[in-house]
């Protein structure tokens, strides 16, 4: 085992977004993200491992610490088998949700994060990887 | 659970005090706690003092947002009170807004929007 402890957690109950969160923020702090980036990671994780929860019912959080020509960051990768989005151009959009909620989550968790990959498929599920790195 | 959700009355208002990372059941407490609380104690204006909250995400902002929508339905006025600069920076980033909640820096000034001076 080289990896280090938590770095990648179950996301199946509503407490398992608490645990996504503390982790993060032990980790993003430990990597030398100051409060406020450290809260906008944490937020953008509550977001997406909810939408994990609410969509697909289950799924997973990973996250590595990223080190690439001297900056340092944070790649957290959500990923779940759920239904998939049917059309990820429109739920990018702010407003717009299908499980009655705000519909902020998926442009918001972006707004909040350098980088923000999604990658779904109808049946096969959805994963979503998103970056940051901390401000020299 | 209701680990951290504290609910006092001072005079005729009452104090909400939200824990730092609360789960999702426990948010949803707040709303029907708060309301409940505010007929039996015949309160006027509820504080939501969130001086302690790290994360506020749009779950939380939202049911803060409709707790706020209600309790003025029944005639009270909400002031939210000690957020954090993070949490204010992220929450409008994340593009929340908090309904018809007043707000204000500490507990202290939001007993004296609700006329506590």
């Amino acid at each position: 085992m080289s990896s280090p402890p938590l770095s990648k957690l179950h996301i199946r109950a509503e407490i398992d977004m608490v645990a996504v969160r503390r982790s993060l923020r032990v980790a993003a702090s430990e990597l030398g993200f100051g409060i406020t980036d450290v809260t906008r990671i944490v937020t953008a994780a509550s977001e997406l491992s909810r939408n994990i929860f609410r969509y697909a019912g289950s799924g997973t959080m990973k996250w590595r610490a990223l080190d690439e020509g001297g900056r340092t960051g944070i790649e957290i990768t959500f990923e779940d088998k759920g239904p998939g989005i049917v059309d990820v151009e429109q739920a990018m959009q702010s407003g717009y949700s299908t499980g009655g909620s705000l519909g902020m989550g998926l442009p918001g968790a972006q707004r909040l994060m350098d980088d923000f990959d999604i990658r779904s498929s109808i049946g096969k599920g959805t994963t979503i990887v998103i970056k940051k790195w901390v401000r020299r | 659970m209701d680990e951290g959700l504290s609910v006092i009355r001072v005079r005729d208002v009452l104090i909400v005090t939200m824990p730092a990372d609360p789960d999702d059941p426990t948010v949803a407490a707040l709303q029907e706690s708060v309301l409940v609380a505010l007929e039996q104690f015949g309160a006027r204006g509820v504080v939501l003092d969130v001086s302690a909250v790290e994360t506020l995400d749009s779950f939380f902002a939202r049911t803060v947002a409709e707790t706020a929508q209600m309790i003025g339905l029944m005639g009270g006025q909400t002031v939210l009170a000690g957020m954090r600069p993070s949490v204010a920076i992220t929450a409008t980033q994340l593009g929340l807004t908090l309904g018809t909640a007043m707000t204000a820096m500490d507990v202290d000034r939001a007993l004296d929007l609700l006329g506590h001076e």
